[in-house]
């Protein structure tokens, strides 16, 4: 069918593949360096709800966009010290930090917006299209003629590949991730590596947040996020744990994400709230076949404790 | 006492909000017990909460003894509430006798039969379950806003309401005047039943012992895979049972927005009530005594629904802090 | 012996929670001394270089090194001061290479890491004590021996004065460990200060120059190689003169076979299979040792009889074929396992001493699906916490807080109860005394002992040859997945089976 090989589906797919990867990178890091996070969802939301309030206070999208990833890496924070500093269970901080995410945005943006009528919006980040090169046929359209965080999210990709793979820095990362204990016997901070993998971690996962209301749909609502924290969780895993992969594992989604708008527009058949589930679906089905062999860093959830006796 | 102290910390952020709200914080607390506690409406429209409360509650808790993670006790309580619905308003002829426990038995099978899915992939595959079971959230919603709008969608009553289920199908009120309705009764007398299952039967012991370490369980000979799936089964039935409640004894009908989330508080109850069932009945009881409380400030201070998921959360993180602070025991990490 | 003392520990005291670890230490060894540490499992030994290394801070005490007080708060300052630990659970990152492994914490360059500048001083500090390995392996992929060899040269990579070696001959073959001797005797001759951490007493008597005895947290006695006894240390380190266990004597020749594996393959990771077709059959009544260094088959060996894991071939138990059987049914039919790895395969940290006693019985006691009765559990662990001596004799005590030794009591009690009410036809212990105290890996031996003169066959799998050459009628060998020879007890050559066990010749 020449509907699944749309052009503006293949546009929409990476305009919402973007805070996926953003925000999958993000937990990458996190992850990477040991420490789980499954209250994405909820961080995005608070930073959704900052970024939008910032712009519509400043004017500026730019503003928007550092407010949300302020409120990222805040938050992230939060749960790395319960993690490394607390050593309370991963899991527990992070659905706490979920619903706390979910519910605070919600009451700021109603305490600052009150109820209105109107509902306020903001301008969305314009498209930039890259000179030349969005004149190519097919690819022109498609690739080179998207806003400025599509291309920042493409290029983080090699950057996280870099950092983890080549640098100093990646290298401890990757064995605080692993074997914290040895990092620990050589001298090294376990804590500072997680602190700052969860810093910037939550940076990115701001900008993801941050991304909904001032990219896609130039307003806020409860629910913008959309489940879209825990498919980023869902990416990292079906990466296995490589930025890599977990491009394809973002374009792969959000592809179905864009097809199932497409389709909504065009069939009158289906009930659009069976097209809605699809990405769902197809979500569970990916991970399902994806688990098997999957190896999380060896540490990935578990507090280090130096005197722990073994 | 820590939890005193985390109550404590969340009350103070609550009057907060208050404050910032431009409410006055000592009228607002009055407010708040009152209606909660105070009257007997107010009492009925508590324990009306707890029900759905305590059932999500009893299914996040039981998971979690045996190690799993069910965050998806929201779709499993639209998965009971759709199969009550659709068997009261498909077999409405049927005498109340009947019908009633029909639309009950059914509705927690209907929760068990979504629950049943990260069940089996966990078992056989050792898919975590935490993202497939948020996923079915999400697909359990849009089932009901499907049913709701379309087929079953009462024209007379809104967008997303269903029709009225017949008389047969409604669970008794404990008192018309105050519109107690009889869930809290078996949400109570499950909380007995989950007991004793956890602590009386032999599946309950290997669902304790799962819980305490897979491996040795299974090392033992306890048949992992199919208990596994019997908890998950167990799990969304009470979460089903509890959708088909609300639509019996509540709303009288299946609507969107049945549950504000009580499937994430439900988690958060069971962290709280440390996933034992005494416990989980009094976490129950101070979340629904805080849902009809900052219901009513709603109205008076314009604080929104979500207020009481934050003070919720806050009060688990500074459950996890006070607890952290012990000093560091004999023992792994 | 070098005439300076170049570390000395004084008076050091360490608790964790109620319990004392070390009571007033005092510590010293020499320049260019290969000194020994010994002292039965439990003892405090590792504890107390674990406060040298600066992954614990000691209550009380001072440390001096050269005549210098120093303050020992992180292992960074024991990086600093000099001092190298080569750990007896390899701290190492089965993910990363080699070179990672060794180099991180001390890169060259802040940002970017680039393997040829990294390299260098390794490869050449490992030729300057004679060894070979692969840096650009993921360590996870190596042998053992060569694991250890990463983690002595991420130890003496910094430069050490003094360098700490726990248990290392634990996991190698005796070809090996003499090879690993020598090169530590090497860096000795360099004037290096050598902790030996060691509860194997030939071994210190062999090599070292002096031997520091521990034992129960405090330091029973400290002298000269030429004045030390191989009794006179045992005494030291229990404190009282132990009888040597008796060998379990000729045994009736029984014509009935307990175990019966046949042609048993177990997939590994990847291509290579964990265990290769492997044969061999217990008898009622006879004890079959397999020998091998550890990670060689003998964890997925287990498993596969066990049913834990899925395995090509035919195991038959007492002559019934259990191939394919679940965990369940072939432990109804007489099939009692101790696994190796008591915490994580074994016992339920968080409940009771009583619960994990009646786990895997509960369905035998408890009939049909109800009537779990915990006030009979309870009741019923008496009997076994008093046989078995368990300490506390609590039934309601927390399991995950017992001893390691009070744990595998627990386990064993567990299985032999087990075995009682099915019948006991094999009884499969793996590394069973690993980690326990000499007392109670007399009590396991003796155990095995007992229930193989019961009647029962007994496969009992160690990478602790010792053990096995002590009470084992018949001795496999396993190497790489298979098995390369089968030795009765006349031809019980430990220097023999060490070159099959690394995979040579038995000739």
């Amino acid at each position: 069918m020449t509907l699944l090989l749309d052009v503006e589906i293949f546009r929409l797919m990476l305009i919402m593949a973007a805070p996926l990867v953003i925000a999958a990178l993000g937990e990458l890091l996190m992850e990477r360096s040991g420490v789980l996070n499954v209250g994405i969802e909820g961080m995005m939301a608070v930073a959704a709800v900052v970024a939008f309030l910032t712009a519509l206070r400043t004017g500026a999208v730019a503003a928007g966009l550092g407010a949300g990833m302020a409120a990222g890496a805040l938050l992230a924070s939060v749960l790395v010290y319960y993690a490394a500093t607390l050593r309370a269970s991963q899991l527990t901080v992070g659905l706490s930090l979920f619903v706390l995410g979910t519910g605070l945005a919600s009451l700021v943006y109603r305490a600052v917006i009150g109820v209105t009528m109107s509902t306020p919006t903001v301008e969305t980040l314009r498209a930039v299209p890259l000179p030349g090169l969005a004149g190519l046929p097919v690819l022109g359209p498609i690739v080179f003629s998207q806003n400025l965080l599509v291309y920042l999210a493409v290029l983080l990709v090699p950057a996280v590949s870099l950092l983890l793979f080549r640098t100093t820095v990646g290298l401890r990362l990757r064995a605080s991730g692993e074997n914290p204990r040895a990092l620990d016997t050589v001298g090294v901070s376990v804590g500072a590596l997680r602190w700052g993998a969860a810093v910037g971690g939550g940076l990115l996962i701001g900008l993801a947040g941050a991304y909904l209301p001032l990219v896609v749909t130039g307003t806020y609502s409860d629910g913008i996020v959309g489940g879209r924290g825990w498919i980023a969780l869902m990416i990292v895993i079906f990466g296995r744990w490589s930025p890599g992969w977990a491009l394809v594992g973002a374009v792969l989604f959000a592809y179905t994400e864009a097809l199932q708008f497409k389709l909504a527009l065009v069939t009158k058949a289906v009930p659009p709230q069976f097209l809605q589930m699809l990405p769902y679906l197809v979500a569970i089905v990916v991970l399902v076949r994806v688990y098997r062999g999957a190896e999380p860093p060896r540490a990935l959830g578990v507090p280090y404790e130096r005197e722990s006796r073994v | 006492m820590k939890y005193l102290a985390a109550i404590g910390i969340a009350a103070l952020a609550g009057l907060l909000v208050v404050l910032v709200m431009g409410g006055d914080p000592g009228s607002a607390l009055g407010t708040f017990l009152w209606s909660s506690l105070g009257s007997l409406n107010g009492l009925s429209q508590t324990l009306n909460k707890t029900c759905p409360l305590l059932l999500g509650g009893l299914a996040v808790g039981l998971a979690l003894r045996a190690g799993f993670f069910n965050i998806g006790v929201d779709g499993q309580i639209y998965a009971g509430a759709i199969v009550a619905t659709g068997l009261a308003l498909g077999a409405g002829g049927l005498p109340a006798v009947l019908l009633l426990p029909a639309v009950l038995v059914l509705g927690g099978l209907g929760g068990a039969a979504l629950a049943v899915v990260p069940g089996v992939l966990r078992a056989r595959w050792s898919v975590n379950e935490i993202f497939v079971t948020v996923m079915l959230n999400f697909v359990a919603a849009f089932l009901a806003e499907y049913l709701t709008t379309g087929p079953w969608n009462d024209p007379m009553a809104g967008e997303a309401i269903s029709r009225l289920v017949p008389e047969g199908a409604r669970l008794p009120m404990i008192s018309e005047r105050s519109g107690a309705h009889g869930g809290i009764v078996l949400a109570l007398a499950f909380v007995l039943v989950v007991w004793l299952l956890l602590e009386r039967t032999t599946w309950g012991f290997e669902v304790r012992a799962l819980g305490s370490n897979p491996r040795a369980s299974r090392v033992a000979g306890v048949r992992q895979a199919r208990l596994t799936v019997t908890v998950f089964a167990m799990s969304g039935a009470l979460a089903g049972l509890a959708g088909a409640v609300e639509v019996s004894a509540l709303h009288q009908r299946l609507i969107l927005g049945l549950t504000p989330g009580y499937g994430i508080m439900a988690l958060l109850i069971a962290v709280l009530g440390k996933s034992r069932p005494p416990g989980v009945l009094v976490a129950a009881l101070g979340m629904a005594t805080l849902l009809v409380g900052s219901d009513s400030l709603q109205r008076s201070v314009n604080l929104p629904a979500s207020a009481a998921l934050v003070f919720q959360a806050l009060i688990v993180l500074s459950v996890l802090f006070a607890e952290a602070r012990r000093p560091a025991a004999r023992g792994t990490a | 012996m070098g005439a300076s003392v170049r570390l000395r520990m004084e008076d050091v005291t360490k608790r964790f929670g109620d319990f004392l670890a070390l009571d007033g230490v005092t510590f010293e060894v020499g320049v260019g001394e290969l000194h020994a540490l010994l002292g039965e499992n439990g003892a405090g030994k590792t504890t107390l270089m674990n406060v040298l290394s600066g992954l614990y801070r000691a209550d009380s005490g001072r440390i001096w090194l050269d005549g210098q007080h120093v303050e020992i708060a992180s292992p960074r300052d024991a990086v600093r001061r000099r001092i190298g630990m080569v750990h007896q659970h390899f701290e190492l990152i089965p993910a990363l290479t080699g070179l990672e492994n060794v180099v991180v914490g001390r890169e060259t360059s802040r940002w970017w890491f680039r393997r040829d500048r990294e390299a260098g001083a390794v490869e050449a500090l490992a030729r300057r004590f004679g060894f070979t390995v692969a840096l650009d392996v993921p360590v996870g992929a190596l042998s053992v021996a060569d694991q250890q060899k990463v983690e002595i040269l991420k130890a003496i990579v910094r430069g050490v004065d003094v360098l700490i070696l726990d248990e290392p001959t634990t996991v190698l073959t005796p070809q090996e460990s003499d090879h690993l001797l020598a090169t530590v005797r090497a860096m000795a001759d360099e004037g290096l200060a050598v902790v030996f951490i060691s509860h194997r007493i030939r071994e210190v008597l062999e090599h070292c120059d002096r031997v520091t005895v521990m034992r129960g947290g405090r330091v029973a006695g400290s002298l000269a190689i030429a004045e030390a006894t191989e009794a006179g240390l045992v005494e030291l380190m229990i404190g009282e003169r132990l009888a040597r266990l008796e060998s379990a004597g000729p045994r009736p020749a029984g014509e009935a076979i307990a175990l019966r594996v046949e042609g048993l393959t177990v997939a590994g990771r990847g291509a290579v299979p964990a265990v290769r077709n492997a044969g061999f059959s217990v008898g009622r009544g006879e004890i079959v040792g397999i020998a091998g260094v550890a990670g060689n088959g003998q964890q997925e060996l287990c498993e596969a009889i066990v049913g834990l894991r899925p395995a090509a071939g035919r195991v038959e138990l007492d002559g019934r074929n259990v191939t394919g059987a679940r965990v369940g049914a072939r432990l109804d039919r007489g099939l009692l396992y101790i696994p190796e790895d008591r915490m994580a395969d074994g016992i339920l940290p968080t409940l009771s001493v009583a619960e994990n006693l009646v786990l895997g019985l509960h369905r035998h006691v408890f009939t049909g699906r109800l009537g779990y009765d915990p006030g009979r559990a309870v009741a019923m662990a008496a009997a076994p916490i008093a046989e078995y001596r368990i300490a506390p004799p609590s039934p309601t005590a927390i399991a995950g807080l017992l001893s390691g030794g009070n744990i595998q009591k627990i386990l064993i009690a567990r299985a032999l109860a087990r075995g009682a009410r099915t019948g006991t036809a094999l009884l499969l212990a793996h590394n069973p005394s690993r980690g326990l105290d000499i007392r109670t890996t007399t009590f396991v031996r003796r155990c095995l002992v007992e229930a193989s003169r019961a009647g029962a066959g007994v496969l009992l799998v160690s990478s602790d040859l010792d053990e096995l050459l002590q009470i084992a009628d018949r001795i496999l060998v396993m190497f790489h997945g298979a098995l390369v020879a089968d030795l009765s007890a006349e031809a019980f050559d430990p220097y023999r089976i060490g070159r099959l066990m690394a995979g040579g010749e038995g000739g």
